[in-house]
């Protein structure tokens, strides 16, 4: 024990005097999840939580268009904009202001949009009215036209930017056809001389019917919802965690070729144990770096306008989730450091290595948007693993039944990796 | 006769080489004696010594330190030899005396013990007061003193020194020379090998010299000078390591 306490201030004193490597460990990853969870903020609100100007022309003028633009501006999504510089838009200023790029998203409801909704509502009642024998009819002809409500995009936005508001446009849509359908129905039921439902809106109708989303973690509360902060903070947490392969590698590789690494060999009993030593070391300056970071998450990024960092509900099983992710960088670290002869072979592999893994693992994009054989692929990552664990606990509350698997294949991760490395380290000082 | 090492037809072909780094090699050093081992570069020496403390396996041959064979006792007869490598060992970026309490904590030796040996072999080769600097910012003399004093904390039976004053100034030679006689007189044994033949000359009790893995012969300086001098007109030891080891430039 005395020799890995003795390992463990040597490694403090050494690192406590490398700046650039002190810096690599904790100045680079605060930076990173700052920038990173900056940047990425308005992409994770996934255009639900923010706000378009949206171009509307309305040639219908009709009560479908007034449903769908009170629909637009009452919901928190949309600006809505019907006049630019006091002139009220065209179809072919519209289109014009698309192509410059001023806006991103317009619509035009058509002439007769609304008449041919209530058209199409009248031909639908007046069939339910015969079927079931009410009487009364409504006035309909038999043709129907074409009067969609027309989308534009500026032509560099994104595919799911389009979905997103074209989901939105249609629900708004779909509420406006199927209000003046149920007031056409009800109509009839007043000429058939039901006085009940007379007057009823689709709201009313269908009142206690649809969707309403509810929170899934154990503590009814909705912080755990994925955000910029709860993506990047743990995700350039541990990308951070696994750049300890940096100073591992070079300060192993260091020592070899300056011969201290043959000073330790020539010890009684003093080699594993001076690895033991480093190990623990760099799992604890791990630990402590993933818990900088989160403490970046809870106090220094609200100061920025972002959401504070969700530890879960059991936020506690992060302690012995960061340590095992530590212990799998700290000892990806050592492996690499004993791979290689020199530095200029290990410190390009430890960091293009470290960049592909995270890519693989999902610190990029979440790995539910990778195709499905990178899905699989991402399985080998450890910074999946890391990932993966650390949001069950702050995204679904997981509590550590829920990440023992993760911290098995951490810890084996590392274990294994060590193994060879001392393998390949002793084979190395023996000449084999 | 107590030997501390006895080395027999020792072999060892590394892989990838062209000829062995030792063939057939067969020395002996007696307890308390220092032993100079003498050759060109490439001769065998640094492998000879990496053998002799477990850092490389042998092919053939026998090894015996303090009567006991380094395949079977290596961390024991580590306890036993103190080894100064040819290249300065320690670590850059700690001060000497950080270096020699991590070196003396891995050694198993207590924080008093650590600071009176420190102390004193610090005091012994004039880096006391430089005993705060970072190893990284010493002379090159200065480093090489240092690492003697690191391999020496434990204060072994055996001390084998790989080139100990390799690139240092006079001065610094002369230190090391004068401190390596004083602690052969504590009953110390010592393996030396060195390109300085004069320095050899004045300070082994016996010397042999081994070129291209072979054992080409032994004695005591002066005996050796004697035999030479038959056959050549040879007045010191370098006559007799050219005699042996002829003139070609070695890489």
């Amino acid at each position: 024990m005395k020799k890995i306490t003795a390992t463990i201030i040597k490694e403090w004193i050494m690192l406590r005097r490398d700046a650039a490597g002190l810096m690599l460990l904790f100045l680079m990853p605060a930076i990173l999840i700052v920038v990173m969870a900056l940047v990425q903020d308005a992409p994770f609100r996934d255009y639900q939580e923010l706000r378009f100007d949206l171009l509307l022309v309305d040639e219908d003028g009709g009560s479908l268009a007034s449903e769908i633009k009170n629909g637009l501006k009452q919901s928190k999504n949309f600006n809505v904009i019907e006049q630019i510089n006091g002139q009220q838009l065209t179809d072919a200023e519209l289109k014009k202001q698309l192509q410059k790029g001023a806006y991103h998203v317009g619509i035009v409801i058509p002439k007769g949009a609304t008449a041919e909704v209530a058209n199409s509502a009248n031909l639908i009642a007046n069939n339910i009215s015969k079927k079931l024998g009410l009487g009364g009819t409504m006035p309909a002809r038999e043709s129907r036209g074409n009067s969609y409500v027309r989308l534009y995009f500026d032509p560099v936005s994104k595919p799911t930017f389009r979905t997103s508001i074209s989901f939105a446009l249609d629900r708004f849509i779909t509420y406006s056809c199927s209000n003046i359908l149920v007031q056409r129905i009800s109509k009839l039921s007043k000429l058939a001389g039901d006085t009940a439902s007379a007057n009823d809106d689709f709201k009313k109708v269908f009142q206690g019917i649809g969707i309403r989303e509810e929170v899934l973690n154990d503590k009814h509360n909705d912080k755990a919802h994925i955000n910029s902060v709860q993506h990047n903070v743990p995700s350039w947490a541990i990308f951070g965690m696994f750049f300890i392969v940096i100073p591992i590698a070079g300060h192993m590789i260091r020592e070899r070729e300056d011969g201290s690494a043959v000073r330790i060999e020539l010890i009684p009993n003093a080699f594993r144990l001076v690895a033991m030593g480093r190990i623990l070391f760099y799992t604890i300056i791990c630990s402590v770096q993933f818990w900088v970071m989160a403490a970046i998450g809870l106090w220094i990024l609200p100061f920025l306008g972002l959401p504070s960092l969700y530890m879960g509900a059991h936020g506690w099983v992060l302690i012995p989730v960061s340590i095992s992710i530590a212990y799998a960088a700290t000892a990806f670290g050592y492996f690499t450091g004993a791979l290689f002869k020199t530095t200029n072979q290990a410190m390009p592999f430890g960091a293009i290595s470290i960049v592909i893994l995270s890519a693989m693992g999902g610190l990029w994009v979440p790995v539910e948007l990778l195709p499905s054989v990178m899905q699989k692929v991402a399985m080998i990552s450890p910074l999946h693993w890391g990932l993966e664990s650390v949001h069950h606990i702050i995204l679904r509350n997981g509590n550590f039944g829920d990440v023992i698997k993760h911290i098995v294949f951490l810890l084996c991760f590392g274990s294994i990796l060590w193994m060879i490395s001392i393998y390949k380290n002793t084979s190395r000082i023996k000449g084999i | 006769m107590s030997l501390a090492i006895e080395i027999s037809n020792l072999h060892k072909m590394y892989s990838g080489a062209w000829s062995p780094a030792l063939d057939s090699f067969s020395f002996q050093v007696r307890k308390t004696q220092i032993m100079g081992l003498l050759g060109p570069n490439g001769a065998g020496k640094t492998t000879c010594i990496n053998i002799i403390c477990g850092l490389v396996k042998r092919d053939k041959g026998k090894v015996s330190i303090f009567g006991k064979d380094p395949a079977n006792n290596i961390q024991q007869i580590r306890k036993e030899i103190g080894v100064v490598p040819q290249q300065i060992a320690l670590f850059g970026n700690m001060t000497a005396w950080e270096n020699f309490r991590y070196i003396g904590r891995l050694y198993g030796l207590n924080e008093a013990t650590i600071k009176e040996r420190a102390h004193n072999l610090l005091s012994r080769l004039g880096l006391l007061q430089h005993a705060d600097k970072r190893i990284g910012r010493y002379s090159g003399g200065m480093k090489r003193r240092a690492n003697i004093i690191a391999s020496l904390l434990h204060e072994p039976a055996l001390i084998i020194l790989d080139e100990p004053t390799a690139g240092v100034d006079v001065q610094s030679r002369a230190l090391i020379h004068d401190f390596l006689i004083e602690y052969h007189k504590k009953g110390k044994t010592i393996l030396y090998t060195s390109h300085h033949l004069d320095e050899a000359e004045e300070l082994c009790d016996e010397v042999v010299i081994i070129d291209e893995g072979k054992f080409i012969i032994s004695g005591t300086p002066k005996d050796l000078i004697e035999q030479t001098a038959q056959q050549t007109n040879c007045k010191k030891l370098e006559d007799v390591f050219l005699h042996y080891t002829g003139h070609s430039v070695r890489d």
